[in-house]
Protein backbone atom coordinates (compact mmCIF):
# COMPACT_ATOMS: atom_id res chain seq x y z
CA UNK A 1 0.00 0.00 0.00
CA UNK A 2 1.54 3.41 -1.00
CA UNK A 3 1.90 6.26 1.35
CA UNK A 4 -0.84 8.92 0.78
CA UNK A 5 -0.10 12.43 1.25
CA UNK A 6 -3.58 13.16 2.85
CA UNK A 7 -1.24 15.94 5.15
CA UNK A 8 -2.49 18.51 2.32
CA UNK A 9 -6.09 17.70 3.21
CA UNK A 10 -6.32 17.57 7.04
CA UNK A 11 -3.92 21.06 7.12
CA UNK A 12 -6.41 22.73 5.00
CA UNK A 13 -9.51 21.38 7.36
CA UNK A 14 -10.68 18.12 9.22
CA UNK A 15 -13.48 17.22 6.59
CA UNK A 16 -15.94 15.18 7.88
CA UNK A 17 -15.46 13.11 4.72
CA UNK A 18 -12.15 12.50 5.62
CA UNK A 19 -12.51 8.34 6.67
CA UNK A 20 -14.09 7.93 3.22
CA UNK A 21 -11.47 9.85 1.20
CA UNK A 22 -8.94 7.99 3.00
CA UNK A 23 -10.66 4.76 2.51
CA UNK A 24 -11.11 5.35 -0.96
CA UNK A 25 -7.44 6.66 -1.58
CA UNK A 26 -6.14 3.24 -0.28
CA UNK A 27 -8.89 1.62 -2.55
CA UNK A 28 -7.71 3.36 -6.19
CA UNK A 29 -4.13 3.93 -5.28
CA UNK A 30 -3.54 0.05 -4.70
CA UNK A 31 -3.27 -0.10 -8.30
CA UNK A 32 0.16 0.34 -9.79
CA UNK A 33 -1.77 1.10 -13.28
CA UNK A 34 -2.69 4.61 -10.84
CA UNK A 35 -0.02 7.44 -11.18
CA UNK A 36 -1.75 10.44 -9.48
CA UNK A 37 -4.59 10.62 -7.09
CA UNK A 38 -4.85 13.84 -6.59
CA UNK A 39 -8.75 15.76 -5.02
CA UNK A 40 -9.90 18.65 -5.75
CA UNK A 41 -12.86 20.99 -5.56
CA UNK A 42 -13.70 21.84 -1.44
CA UNK A 43 -11.63 19.23 0.00
CA UNK A 44 -8.87 20.31 -1.80
CA UNK A 45 -9.16 24.28 -1.05
CA UNK A 46 -10.34 23.50 2.71
CA UNK A 47 -14.10 25.25 2.11
CA UNK A 48 -15.60 22.14 2.58
CA UNK A 49 -18.77 21.17 4.47
CA UNK A 50 -20.63 17.76 5.50
CA UNK A 51 -22.26 17.79 2.16
CA UNK A 52 -19.47 18.38 0.36
CA UNK A 53 -18.86 15.82 -2.45
CA UNK A 54 -15.31 13.92 -2.95
CA UNK A 55 -13.58 14.39 -5.87
CA UNK A 56 -10.78 12.50 -7.37
CA UNK A 57 -8.77 13.03 -10.12
CA UNK A 58 -7.02 9.56 -10.99
CA UNK A 59 -3.99 9.45 -13.10
CA UNK A 60 -3.56 6.15 -15.16
CA UNK A 61 -1.13 4.45 -17.09
CA UNK A 62 -2.23 5.47 -20.89
CA UNK A 63 -2.16 1.71 -21.76
CA UNK A 64 -4.27 0.88 -18.70
CA UNK A 65 -6.80 3.12 -19.23
CA UNK A 66 -9.77 1.42 -20.72
CA UNK A 67 -9.16 -1.59 -18.05
CA UNK A 68 -9.20 0.68 -15.53
CA UNK A 69 -12.24 2.44 -16.40
CA UNK A 70 -13.97 -1.14 -17.41
CA UNK A 71 -12.77 -2.13 -14.02
CA UNK A 72 -14.62 0.40 -12.27
CA UNK A 73 -18.47 -0.57 -12.12
CA UNK A 74 -16.94 -4.04 -10.83
CA UNK A 75 -14.35 -2.09 -8.14
CA UNK A 76 -16.71 0.35 -6.58
CA UNK A 77 -19.34 -1.64 -5.37
CA UNK A 78 -17.23 -5.07 -4.33
CA UNK A 79 -14.62 -1.80 -2.30
CA UNK A 80 -16.31 0.51 -1.60
CA UNK A 81 -20.10 -0.22 -1.50
CA UNK A 82 -21.40 1.74 -4.17
CA UNK A 83 -25.31 1.29 -4.62
CA UNK A 84 -25.50 1.74 -8.23
CA UNK A 85 -22.82 1.47 -11.48
CA UNK A 86 -20.94 5.15 -12.13
CA UNK A 87 -23.10 7.42 -13.95
CA UNK A 88 -20.89 8.88 -16.65
CA UNK A 89 -20.55 12.37 -15.94
CA UNK A 90 -21.43 14.95 -18.32
CA UNK A 91 -20.98 18.09 -16.59
CA UNK A 92 -17.78 17.78 -15.55
CA UNK A 93 -15.39 19.46 -17.70
CA UNK A 94 -13.43 17.87 -20.61
CA UNK A 95 -9.79 17.55 -19.27
CA UNK A 96 -8.58 14.68 -21.47
CA UNK A 97 -10.50 11.82 -19.46
CA UNK A 98 -13.32 10.73 -18.49
CA UNK A 99 -15.59 11.53 -15.42
CA UNK A 100 -17.71 8.70 -13.77
CA UNK A 101 -19.93 9.78 -10.49
CA UNK A 102 -20.92 6.93 -7.70
CA UNK A 103 -23.11 7.07 -4.89
CA UNK A 104 -21.45 5.43 -1.73
CA UNK A 105 -23.19 5.07 1.64
CA UNK A 106 -21.12 5.70 4.37
CA UNK A 107 -22.31 6.22 8.15
CA UNK A 108 -26.04 6.12 6.96
CA UNK A 109 -25.53 9.11 4.37
CA UNK A 110 -25.20 8.51 0.60
CA UNK A 111 -22.26 10.31 -0.39
CA UNK A 112 -21.66 11.46 -4.21
CA UNK A 113 -17.92 10.13 -4.85
CA UNK A 114 -16.65 12.49 -8.63
CA UNK A 115 -14.01 10.15 -9.89
CA UNK A 116 -12.39 11.95 -12.93
CA UNK A 117 -9.90 9.41 -14.65
CA UNK A 118 -7.06 10.55 -17.14
CA UNK A 119 -4.64 9.13 -19.12
CA UNK A 120 -1.26 9.83 -17.40
CA UNK A 121 0.42 11.97 -20.36
CA UNK A 122 -2.09 14.42 -19.33
CA UNK A 123 -1.89 15.07 -15.94
CA UNK A 124 0.51 17.78 -16.53
CA UNK A 125 -1.91 19.86 -18.63
CA UNK A 126 -4.56 19.03 -16.15
CA UNK A 127 -2.84 20.41 -13.23
CA UNK A 128 -2.19 23.19 -14.76
CA UNK A 129 -5.99 23.79 -15.16
CA UNK A 130 -7.17 22.56 -12.44
CA UNK A 131 -6.07 23.26 -8.66
CA UNK A 132 -5.41 19.89 -6.63
CA UNK A 133 -4.27 18.66 -3.75
CA UNK A 134 -1.88 15.58 -4.28
CA UNK A 135 -2.50 12.87 -2.78
CA UNK A 136 0.32 10.42 -4.86
CA UNK A 137 2.44 11.10 -7.47
CA UNK A 138 3.90 7.73 -9.38
CA UNK A 139 4.97 9.75 -12.38
CA UNK A 140 6.84 7.27 -14.98
CA UNK A 141 8.87 7.54 -17.86
CA UNK A 142 7.72 8.90 -20.79
CA UNK A 143 4.14 7.56 -22.40
CA UNK A 144 4.66 6.09 -26.59
CA UNK A 145 2.56 7.35 -28.77
CA UNK A 146 0.54 4.79 -29.72
CA UNK A 147 -0.62 3.95 -25.90
CA UNK A 148 -1.30 7.89 -25.71
CA UNK A 149 -3.27 7.57 -29.04
CA UNK A 150 -4.88 4.57 -27.74
CA UNK A 151 -6.23 6.71 -24.31
CA UNK A 152 -7.10 9.23 -26.22
CA UNK A 153 -9.56 6.62 -28.31
CA UNK A 154 -11.01 5.40 -26.17
CA UNK A 155 -11.87 8.84 -24.45
CA UNK A 156 -13.48 9.88 -27.35
CA UNK A 157 -15.45 6.42 -27.77
CA UNK A 158 -16.24 6.34 -23.85
CA UNK A 159 -18.29 10.15 -24.39
CA UNK A 160 -19.47 9.06 -27.54
CA UNK A 161 -21.18 5.90 -26.81
CA UNK A 162 -25.24 6.58 -26.50
CA UNK A 163 -26.54 6.63 -23.12
CA UNK A 164 -28.99 3.48 -22.02
CA UNK A 165 -32.18 4.21 -20.38
CA UNK A 166 -30.61 2.62 -17.14
CA UNK A 167 -27.69 5.25 -17.67
CA UNK A 168 -30.31 8.25 -17.97
CA UNK A 169 -32.39 6.56 -14.61
CA UNK A 170 -29.23 6.46 -12.68
CA UNK A 171 -28.58 10.18 -13.58
CA UNK A 172 -31.81 11.27 -12.72
CA UNK A 173 -30.83 9.07 -9.24
CA UNK A 174 -27.80 11.40 -8.90
CA UNK A 175 -29.03 14.86 -10.19
CA UNK A 176 -31.32 14.57 -7.37
CA UNK A 177 -28.45 13.88 -4.89
CA UNK A 178 -26.54 17.25 -6.12
CA UNK A 179 -30.12 18.70 -6.33
CA UNK A 180 -31.21 18.39 -2.35
CA UNK A 181 -27.19 19.44 -1.57
CA UNK A 182 -27.76 22.60 -3.53
CA UNK A 183 -31.39 23.07 -2.05
CA UNK A 184 -29.77 22.60 1.23
CA UNK A 185 -27.05 24.64 1.01
CA UNK A 186 -29.62 27.59 -0.41
CA UNK A 187 -27.59 27.95 -3.69
CA UNK A 188 -30.03 28.73 -6.06
CA UNK A 189 -28.68 29.28 -9.20
CA UNK A 190 -26.98 26.07 -9.41
CA UNK A 191 -30.13 24.43 -8.59
CA UNK A 192 -31.94 26.02 -11.21
CA UNK A 193 -29.04 24.51 -13.66
CA UNK A 194 -29.40 20.95 -12.15
CA UNK A 195 -33.00 20.81 -12.19
CA UNK A 196 -33.15 22.02 -15.85
CA UNK A 197 -30.61 18.86 -16.56
CA UNK A 198 -33.04 16.46 -14.83
CA UNK A 199 -35.83 17.41 -17.00
CA UNK A 200 -33.49 17.13 -19.57
CA UNK A 201 -32.29 13.59 -18.70
CA UNK A 202 -35.74 12.71 -18.48
CA UNK A 203 -36.62 14.36 -21.80
CA UNK A 204 -33.82 11.58 -23.10
CA UNK A 205 -35.07 8.55 -21.48
CA UNK A 206 -38.39 8.68 -22.81
CA UNK A 207 -36.70 9.88 -25.99
CA UNK A 208 -34.27 6.21 -25.52
CA UNK A 209 -37.13 3.88 -24.61
CA UNK A 210 -39.58 5.22 -26.95
CA UNK A 211 -38.25 6.57 -30.37
CA UNK A 212 -34.52 5.42 -30.18
CA UNK A 213 -34.13 6.47 -33.66
CA UNK A 214 -35.30 9.89 -33.28
CA UNK A 215 -34.24 12.10 -36.43
CA UNK A 216 -35.00 15.17 -34.27
CA UNK A 217 -32.64 17.19 -32.32
CA UNK A 218 -33.21 17.80 -28.56
CA UNK A 219 -37.01 18.65 -27.61
CA UNK A 220 -38.36 18.84 -31.03
CA UNK A 221 -40.99 17.17 -32.17
CA UNK A 222 -41.77 14.84 -29.28
CA UNK A 223 -45.21 14.77 -29.59
CA UNK A 224 -45.75 13.94 -33.43
CA UNK A 225 -42.98 11.03 -32.41
CA UNK A 226 -43.97 9.90 -28.71
CA UNK A 227 -47.59 11.03 -27.92
CA UNK A 228 -48.91 8.17 -30.57
CA UNK A 229 -49.90 5.69 -28.12
CA UNK A 230 -51.14 5.52 -24.45
CA UNK A 231 -47.91 4.96 -23.35
CA UNK A 232 -46.37 7.47 -24.98
CA UNK A 233 -48.16 10.30 -24.13
CA UNK A 234 -48.83 9.63 -20.66
CA UNK A 235 -44.80 9.74 -20.59
CA UNK A 236 -45.28 13.28 -22.42
CA UNK A 237 -47.67 14.01 -19.30
CA UNK A 238 -44.87 13.19 -16.89
CA UNK A 239 -42.45 15.38 -18.99
CA UNK A 240 -45.33 18.41 -19.00
CA UNK A 241 -45.70 17.94 -15.24
CA UNK A 242 -42.11 18.05 -14.55
CA UNK A 243 -41.26 21.53 -16.87
CA UNK A 244 -44.48 22.83 -15.31
CA UNK A 245 -43.60 23.25 -11.58
CA UNK A 246 -41.28 25.70 -10.05
CA UNK A 247 -37.68 26.92 -11.99
CA UNK A 248 -36.03 26.47 -8.34
CA UNK A 249 -37.48 23.23 -6.78
CA UNK A 250 -37.68 22.65 -3.07
CA UNK A 251 -36.75 19.16 -1.99
CA UNK A 252 -40.24 17.87 -2.05
CA UNK A 253 -40.35 18.71 -5.89
CA UNK A 254 -37.25 16.89 -6.55
CA UNK A 255 -38.57 13.56 -4.73
CA UNK A 256 -41.80 13.86 -6.57
CA UNK A 257 -39.59 14.03 -10.15
CA UNK A 258 -37.67 10.86 -8.71
CA UNK A 259 -40.83 9.28 -8.29
CA UNK A 260 -42.08 9.88 -11.56
CA UNK A 261 -39.61 9.17 -13.01
CA UNK A 262 -39.18 5.54 -11.65
CA UNK A 263 -43.18 5.36 -12.71
CA UNK A 264 -42.05 6.36 -15.85
CA UNK A 265 -38.92 3.62 -16.36
CA UNK A 266 -42.01 0.87 -15.04
CA UNK A 267 -44.48 2.24 -17.62
CA UNK A 268 -42.05 2.35 -20.77
CA UNK A 269 -38.54 0.76 -19.92
CA UNK A 270 -38.96 -1.43 -17.20
CA UNK A 271 -35.86 -3.58 -18.69
CA UNK A 272 -33.62 -0.67 -17.16
CA UNK A 273 -34.60 -1.38 -13.20
CA UNK A 274 -33.38 -4.86 -13.87
CA UNK A 275 -31.08 -5.93 -11.14
CA UNK A 276 -31.49 -1.99 -9.83
CA UNK A 277 -34.58 -2.61 -7.76
CA UNK A 278 -33.07 -3.09 -4.12
CA UNK A 279 -30.43 -0.09 -5.17
CA UNK A 280 -33.41 1.88 -5.52
CA UNK A 281 -34.93 1.02 -2.41
CA UNK A 282 -31.65 1.17 -0.23
CA UNK A 283 -30.96 5.08 -1.94
CA UNK A 284 -34.77 5.49 -0.95
CA UNK A 285 -33.55 4.94 2.68
CA UNK A 286 -30.82 6.46 2.77
CA UNK A 287 -32.56 9.60 1.27
CA UNK A 288 -35.40 9.16 3.44
CA UNK A 289 -37.80 8.97 0.72
CA UNK A 290 -39.23 6.30 2.78
CA UNK B 1 -45.69 -26.71 -0.22
CA UNK B 2 -43.83 -27.42 -3.43
CA UNK B 3 -40.81 -30.08 -3.15
CA UNK B 4 -38.43 -26.94 -3.62
CA UNK B 5 -39.92 -25.19 -0.87
CA UNK B 6 -40.41 -28.13 1.40
CA UNK B 7 -36.50 -28.80 0.68
CA UNK B 8 -35.63 -25.78 1.68
CA UNK B 9 -37.93 -25.39 4.87
CA UNK B 10 -35.54 -28.41 6.35
CA UNK B 11 -33.31 -25.46 5.98
CA UNK B 12 -34.65 -22.35 6.82
CA UNK B 13 -38.00 -22.17 8.19
CA UNK B 14 -40.55 -19.37 9.59
CA UNK B 15 -42.15 -20.00 13.07
CA UNK B 16 -43.92 -18.01 15.10
CA UNK B 17 -44.80 -14.07 14.84
CA UNK B 18 -43.58 -11.68 17.14
CA UNK B 19 -45.98 -8.60 18.77
CA UNK B 20 -45.62 -5.97 16.13
CA UNK B 21 -45.52 -3.49 19.21
CA UNK B 22 -43.14 -5.73 20.90
CA UNK B 23 -40.73 -6.02 17.95
CA UNK B 24 -40.51 -2.45 17.69
CA UNK B 25 -39.45 -1.93 21.21
CA UNK B 26 -36.75 -4.58 20.85
CA UNK B 27 -36.25 -2.70 17.36
CA UNK B 28 -35.27 0.26 19.53
CA UNK B 29 -33.29 -1.36 22.27
CA UNK B 30 -31.12 -2.70 19.65
CA UNK B 31 -30.57 0.93 17.41
CA UNK B 32 -29.87 2.67 20.81
CA UNK B 33 -28.22 0.38 22.98
CA UNK B 34 -24.50 1.00 24.33
CA UNK B 35 -23.60 -2.34 23.02
CA UNK B 36 -19.50 -3.79 23.16
CA UNK B 37 -19.76 -4.86 19.29
CA UNK B 38 -17.00 -7.29 18.61
CA UNK B 39 -15.55 -8.62 15.32
CA UNK B 40 -15.28 -12.68 15.47
CA UNK B 41 -15.12 -15.45 13.31
CA UNK B 42 -12.94 -12.82 10.45
CA UNK B 43 -12.66 -15.90 8.09
CA UNK B 44 -15.84 -16.52 7.99
CA UNK B 45 -16.59 -12.69 6.82
CA UNK B 46 -15.53 -9.99 4.64
CA UNK B 47 -15.09 -7.53 7.29
CA UNK B 48 -18.25 -5.13 8.56
CA UNK B 49 -19.97 -8.59 10.66
CA UNK B 50 -20.34 -7.73 14.45
CA UNK B 51 -21.83 -9.16 17.15
CA UNK B 52 -22.26 -8.38 20.67
CA UNK B 53 -23.49 -11.42 23.43
CA UNK B 54 -27.19 -10.88 25.09
CA UNK B 55 -26.50 -14.30 26.72
CA UNK B 56 -23.36 -16.63 27.20
CA UNK B 57 -21.53 -18.54 29.47
CA UNK B 58 -19.58 -15.44 31.13
CA UNK B 59 -22.42 -13.16 31.58
CA UNK B 60 -19.84 -10.79 29.32
CA UNK B 61 -21.75 -9.13 26.50
CA UNK B 62 -18.38 -8.68 24.52
CA UNK B 63 -17.41 -12.62 24.86
CA UNK B 64 -19.03 -13.66 21.53
CA UNK B 65 -17.48 -16.80 20.93
CA UNK B 66 -19.96 -19.50 20.86
CA UNK B 67 -19.90 -23.07 22.95
CA UNK B 68 -21.94 -25.03 25.26
CA UNK B 69 -22.92 -24.19 28.06
CA UNK B 70 -26.31 -22.61 30.28
CA UNK B 71 -26.11 -19.26 29.25
CA UNK B 72 -26.91 -16.74 31.54
CA UNK B 73 -27.90 -12.90 30.66
CA UNK B 74 -25.32 -10.34 30.03
CA UNK B 75 -25.35 -6.42 31.45
CA UNK B 76 -26.62 -5.16 28.13
CA UNK B 77 -29.63 -7.76 28.40
CA UNK B 78 -29.79 -5.99 31.93
CA UNK B 79 -30.67 -2.82 29.73
CA UNK B 80 -32.57 -4.35 27.04
CA UNK B 81 -35.41 -4.45 28.94
CA UNK B 82 -38.08 -5.52 26.17
CA UNK B 83 -36.27 -8.01 24.70
CA UNK B 84 -34.92 -9.90 28.11
CA UNK B 85 -38.77 -10.03 28.07
CA UNK B 86 -39.27 -11.34 25.00
CA UNK B 87 -36.29 -13.97 25.37
CA UNK B 88 -38.03 -14.89 28.92
CA UNK B 89 -41.70 -15.49 27.45
CA UNK B 90 -40.18 -18.17 24.80
CA UNK B 91 -38.82 -20.07 27.80
CA UNK B 92 -36.63 -21.87 25.84
CA UNK B 93 -32.69 -23.72 26.99
CA UNK B 94 -30.54 -21.18 25.63
CA UNK B 95 -26.58 -21.77 24.63
CA UNK B 96 -26.25 -18.32 23.58
CA UNK B 97 -28.13 -15.78 22.33
CA UNK B 98 -26.28 -12.49 20.32
CA UNK B 99 -27.19 -9.02 18.96
CA UNK B 100 -25.57 -9.49 15.09
CA UNK B 101 -24.94 -6.54 12.99
CA UNK B 102 -24.29 -6.80 9.23
CA UNK B 103 -22.89 -3.30 7.59
CA UNK B 104 -23.53 -2.87 3.75
CA UNK B 105 -21.67 -4.19 1.80
CA UNK B 106 -20.75 -6.70 4.26
CA UNK B 107 -20.70 -10.78 3.61
CA UNK B 108 -20.40 -14.12 5.86
CA UNK B 109 -18.59 -15.96 3.05
CA UNK B 110 -20.34 -19.56 2.33
CA UNK B 111 -19.79 -21.63 4.90
CA UNK B 112 -21.38 -24.56 7.58
CA UNK B 113 -21.24 -23.83 11.16
CA UNK B 114 -21.79 -25.97 14.09
CA UNK B 115 -18.87 -28.07 12.99
CA UNK B 116 -17.50 -28.71 16.02
CA UNK B 117 -20.67 -29.31 17.66
CA UNK B 118 -22.07 -32.08 16.73
CA UNK B 119 -23.00 -34.07 20.19
CA UNK B 120 -26.50 -32.36 21.11
CA UNK B 121 -29.23 -31.19 18.88
CA UNK B 122 -29.26 -28.17 18.71
CA UNK B 123 -30.74 -24.85 16.81
CA UNK B 124 -30.27 -21.44 15.58
CA UNK B 125 -32.92 -18.95 15.70
CA UNK B 126 -33.24 -15.72 14.32
CA UNK B 127 -35.01 -12.51 14.72
CA UNK B 128 -34.71 -9.96 12.20
CA UNK B 129 -35.17 -6.39 14.33
CA UNK B 130 -34.08 -3.95 11.42
CA UNK B 131 -33.43 -5.21 8.10
CA UNK B 132 -33.55 -4.73 4.18
CA UNK B 133 -34.46 -5.90 0.60
CA UNK B 134 -30.55 -6.52 -0.30
CA UNK B 135 -30.03 -8.32 3.14
CA UNK B 136 -30.33 -11.91 2.60
CA UNK B 137 -29.29 -15.47 2.81
CA UNK B 138 -28.41 -18.00 0.60
CA UNK B 139 -28.89 -21.36 1.65
CA UNK B 140 -29.31 -24.09 -1.74
CA UNK B 141 -29.28 -22.20 -4.40
CA UNK B 142 -32.20 -20.30 -3.23
CA UNK B 143 -32.02 -16.69 -1.86
CA UNK B 144 -34.10 -15.53 1.21
CA UNK B 145 -34.74 -11.97 2.74
CA UNK B 146 -35.96 -12.83 6.53
CA UNK B 147 -38.38 -10.15 6.70
CA UNK B 148 -38.80 -8.99 9.92
CA UNK B 149 -41.98 -9.91 12.34
CA UNK B 150 -41.13 -13.43 12.75
CA UNK B 151 -39.06 -15.57 14.38
CA UNK B 152 -37.04 -17.71 12.06
CA UNK B 153 -35.23 -21.09 12.06
CA UNK B 154 -31.62 -21.59 10.33
CA UNK B 155 -30.10 -25.04 10.16
CA UNK B 156 -26.49 -23.54 9.96
CA UNK B 157 -25.21 -27.27 9.28
CA UNK B 158 -25.97 -26.61 5.28
CA UNK B 159 -23.65 -24.69 3.43
CA UNK B 160 -24.86 -21.13 3.34
CA UNK B 161 -24.13 -17.48 3.55
CA UNK B 162 -25.24 -14.20 4.92
CA UNK B 163 -25.40 -11.19 2.88
CA UNK B 164 -26.04 -7.08 2.83
CA UNK B 165 -25.54 -5.43 -0.45
CA UNK B 166 -26.53 -1.95 -0.10
CA UNK B 167 -27.31 -1.51 3.77
CA UNK B 168 -28.09 0.47 6.09
CA UNK B 169 -27.07 -2.43 8.99
CA UNK B 170 -29.01 -5.42 9.33
CA UNK B 171 -29.49 -6.60 12.65
CA UNK B 172 -31.02 -9.90 14.04
CA UNK B 173 -30.75 -11.18 17.26
CA UNK B 174 -29.29 -14.74 17.21
CA UNK B 175 -30.49 -17.52 19.67
CA UNK B 176 -28.95 -20.77 19.51
CA UNK B 177 -31.01 -23.12 21.77
CA UNK B 178 -30.96 -26.99 22.90
CA UNK B 179 -34.03 -28.72 21.69
CA UNK B 180 -36.47 -29.22 24.50
CA UNK B 181 -40.05 -29.27 24.74
CA UNK B 182 -40.11 -25.41 24.76
CA UNK B 183 -38.12 -25.75 21.25
CA UNK B 184 -40.47 -28.31 19.53
CA UNK B 185 -43.38 -26.18 20.16
CA UNK B 186 -42.05 -23.03 18.82
CA UNK B 187 -41.33 -25.38 15.87
CA UNK B 188 -44.27 -27.13 15.18
CA UNK B 189 -45.25 -25.80 12.25
CA UNK B 190 -42.66 -24.64 10.35
CA UNK B 191 -43.58 -22.62 7.10
CA UNK B 192 -41.66 -20.68 4.13
CA UNK B 193 -44.13 -18.59 2.50
CA UNK B 194 -43.16 -18.68 -1.24
CA UNK B 195 -43.08 -15.40 -1.69
CA UNK B 196 -39.79 -14.94 1.18
CA UNK B 197 -37.47 -17.22 -1.43
CA UNK B 198 -36.52 -16.52 -4.55
CA UNK B 199 -34.54 -19.01 -7.03
CA UNK B 200 -30.73 -17.70 -7.79
CA UNK B 201 -30.33 -18.15 -12.06
CA UNK B 202 -28.14 -21.09 -12.72
CA UNK B 203 -24.35 -19.41 -13.69
CA UNK B 204 -23.44 -21.86 -17.04
CA UNK B 205 -20.08 -22.26 -18.09
CA UNK B 206 -19.92 -19.12 -20.32
CA UNK B 207 -20.97 -16.78 -17.58
CA UNK B 208 -17.94 -18.17 -14.96
CA UNK B 209 -15.65 -17.72 -17.43
CA UNK B 210 -16.50 -14.27 -17.85
CA UNK B 211 -16.44 -13.23 -14.54
CA UNK B 212 -13.26 -15.17 -14.04
CA UNK B 213 -12.22 -13.13 -16.55
CA UNK B 214 -13.07 -10.10 -15.76
CA UNK B 215 -11.32 -11.49 -12.26
CA UNK B 216 -8.45 -11.41 -14.13
CA UNK B 217 -8.06 -8.35 -15.67
CA UNK B 218 -8.70 -6.52 -11.80
CA UNK B 219 -6.01 -8.87 -10.39
CA UNK B 220 -3.87 -7.80 -13.54
CA UNK B 221 -4.49 -4.38 -12.56
CA UNK B 222 -3.24 -4.88 -9.10
CA UNK B 223 -6.90 -5.53 -7.55
CA UNK B 224 -5.92 -8.85 -6.33
CA UNK B 225 -8.69 -8.99 -3.69
CA UNK B 226 -10.75 -6.96 -4.81
CA UNK B 227 -10.79 -9.80 -7.67
CA UNK B 228 -11.46 -12.38 -4.86
CA UNK B 229 -14.19 -10.55 -3.14
CA UNK B 230 -15.88 -9.99 -6.71
CA UNK B 231 -15.82 -13.94 -7.11
CA UNK B 232 -17.39 -14.49 -3.52
CA UNK B 233 -19.96 -12.75 -4.24
CA UNK B 234 -21.35 -14.98 -7.21
CA UNK B 235 -22.66 -17.29 -4.49
CA UNK B 236 -25.19 -14.58 -3.66
CA UNK B 237 -26.14 -13.99 -7.06
CA UNK B 238 -26.16 -17.31 -8.82
CA UNK B 239 -26.87 -20.84 -7.83
CA UNK B 240 -23.62 -22.53 -7.32
CA UNK B 241 -22.39 -26.10 -6.62
CA UNK B 242 -20.75 -26.23 -2.94
CA UNK B 243 -17.53 -24.18 -3.29
CA UNK B 244 -17.43 -23.04 -6.82
CA UNK B 245 -16.46 -19.32 -5.77
CA UNK B 246 -13.84 -21.12 -4.11
CA UNK B 247 -12.52 -23.13 -6.87
CA UNK B 248 -12.91 -20.18 -9.09
CA UNK B 249 -10.43 -18.05 -6.78
CA UNK B 250 -7.75 -20.91 -6.80
CA UNK B 251 -8.67 -20.95 -10.25
CA UNK B 252 -7.78 -17.17 -10.71
CA UNK B 253 -4.42 -17.22 -8.89
CA UNK B 254 -3.27 -21.00 -10.60
CA UNK B 255 -4.01 -19.20 -14.05
CA UNK B 256 -1.94 -15.80 -12.40
CA UNK B 257 0.88 -18.58 -11.67
CA UNK B 258 0.57 -18.01 -7.48
CA UNK B 259 0.79 -21.55 -6.35
CA UNK B 260 0.62 -20.40 -3.04
CA UNK B 261 -2.47 -18.38 -2.88
CA UNK B 262 -4.17 -21.19 -4.58
CA UNK B 263 -3.84 -23.81 -2.25
CA UNK B 264 -4.29 -21.07 0.44
CA UNK B 265 -7.84 -20.68 -1.08
CA UNK B 266 -8.56 -24.78 -0.96
CA UNK B 267 -7.46 -24.90 2.27
CA UNK B 268 -9.79 -22.50 3.15
CA UNK B 269 -12.71 -24.08 0.95
CA UNK B 270 -12.06 -27.13 3.39
CA UNK B 271 -12.36 -25.20 6.27
CA UNK B 272 -15.56 -22.77 5.89
CA UNK B 273 -17.18 -25.54 3.74
CA UNK B 274 -16.00 -28.53 7.11
CA UNK B 275 -15.01 -31.00 4.37
CA UNK B 276 -12.56 -34.01 5.25
CA UNK B 277 -8.91 -32.99 4.37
Amino acid sequence: MPTLQLAAITQANRPAQLPLLSKLADILATSLSVTHLMVRGSLAHGTADRLSDVDFVVGVHDAQLPAFVEALDTLMPVEAGALLPGWRDTIVADLGGVGMVFLVPDEGKLHQIDLYVAPASRIPRLQAMVSTAVLLDRRSGPVAASDIAAAESFVAAFAARPRSCTELLIEHLVLAVLLHKRIRRGQRFVAYSEWHRLHTATKDLIKTALAPASRYWGWYQLREEIAVTPIGRACLGDLDAAIGGPAVPEAADVTEAIERVLALTERACPQALDGLRDAVAAYRTYQELV
Amino acid sequence: MDSTLIALAGQIAQLDAVDSAHLERMRHEALTAQAPWKAEYGAYQSGGWWTTSLMNASGDAADVTIGDCAAKPTDLLGRMPATAAFLADLGLNFMGVRLARLEGNAFLWEHRDYDELHQVERHRLHVPLHTNTSAFLVTGGTKVHMAGGRIWRLTPTYAHGVCNLLGPDRIHLIADVYADGAYRHLARRPALSPTVAEPLPVADQTVLAERLESARNMATLGYTEAAERMLLRLFYTYALPEGTAYDLIAELHTSLGDMEAATRWETAKRRLLALPA
